[in-house]
């Protein structure tokens, strides 16, 4: 483990508090000149999944995988966009398939040495706790994880730092 | 995207009243409309997005579950409707079994990721017989909502 931290990761997936996490991971960054990089994962597995059960039709297969990249490029343009507002480089990284381990894959190969998320919610149903994608990558990833609570103050000191 | 984050008292009905596929989508439309002060005009984008949905396929999946879903500006958020009726309806399901759980799903414009995890979510949580016999037996909104933060 490196610290402070060479190489971070901030996982995207379009909720506001992931890009509250994005905002706390550039802020990191630049505080310790670390290398940052942002991801999105285009969830083909939850799109396979809808239409093995026959909730999807193959033209909404379609429209709906058009819709998550177009979403995918979106916010890691956004991201990139904030980054440089602070005068670091985010590089955008766009990954499909199942979202954990699409992450876990991307930490592993690219030694990532610390995963930022945000929009961990309060534990209230044992079933979602077991069927959650961000919680099988907080327990899957090989580096240390930094959870971002989503936190008005962070957006705030964002914008005025 | 979990279901509980979602899933609003308000917008669980049981039981259901409809007896037929076009005004059970209906009822569920309405349980929204009412909860949620919406105005006659955002019912009407709801109804023709989802029975525009409908007319591709039917929604309902199988095992006695139905999912109608859509996308639509009538909404500003992730809605989820639960409903559960005594009798079943035909729904034109693709088991062509009756239908008594139905799920409401609708969603913004540009929020297809959410949209997309919510209704992945929904398709597994039905895989368990358990869940759906024990959806079926609720006799209460409240009932159905325990049942979900279990």
């Amino acid at each position: 483990m490196n610290v402070p931290f060479h190489d971070i990761l901030v996982y995207l997936d379009g909720s506001e508090s992931s890009l509250t996490a994005a905002m706390y991971a550039i802020t990191l960054a630049k505080s310790t000149e670390a290398k940052l990089s942002a991801v999105y994962v285009v969830n083909t597995r939850a799109i396979g999944e809808l239409v093995k059960a026959r909730i999807f039709v193959d033209a909404e297969r379609s429209e709906y995988l058009t819709d998550l990249e177009a979403d995918a490029e979106r916010y890691l343009r956004h991201v990139v966009h904030l980054g440089a507002q602070k005068g670091v480089v985010v590089q955008p990284v766009k990954l499909s398939g199942t979202v954990y381990s699409e992450v876990r894959t991307y930490v592993k190969d690219n030694l990532v040495d610390l995963l930022v998320v945000g929009g961990v919610t309060e534990i209230r149903s044992r079933r979602d706790e077991l069927m959650s994608e961000t919680d099988r990558m907080l327990r899957t990833v090989p580096c240390p994880v930094l959870i971002v609570r989503d936190d008005d103050a962070i957006w705030d000191n964002f914008e005025q730092g | 995207m979990n279901l509980v984050d979602i899933l609003d008292r308000q917008l669980i009905k049981v039981p259901l009243v409809a007896t037929d596929k076009v005004s059970v989508i209906d009822e569920l439309i309405d349980v929204l409309i009412d909860a949620k002060h919406l105005s006659p005009q955002q019912r009407e984008g709801i109804v023709d997005a989802v029975r525009k949905r409908e007319a591709l396929g039917s929604t309902g999946i199988g095992h006695g579950v139905a999912i109608p879903h859509a996308k639509t500006d009538a909404v500003k958020q992730i809605r989820l409707v639960v409903g559960v009726s005594r009798i079943p309806i035909d729904f034109d399901a693709v088991d062509k079994e009756p239908v008594r759980i139905f799920f409401l799903v609708l969603a913004p414009l540009g929020e297809s990721g959410p949209h997309v995890e919510t209704l992945a979510a929904i398709a597994r949580t039905c895989t368990s017989q358990v869940f759906r016999r024990l959806l079926e037996q609720s006799k209460s909104a409240d009932q159905v909502y325990q049942l979900f933060m279990e």
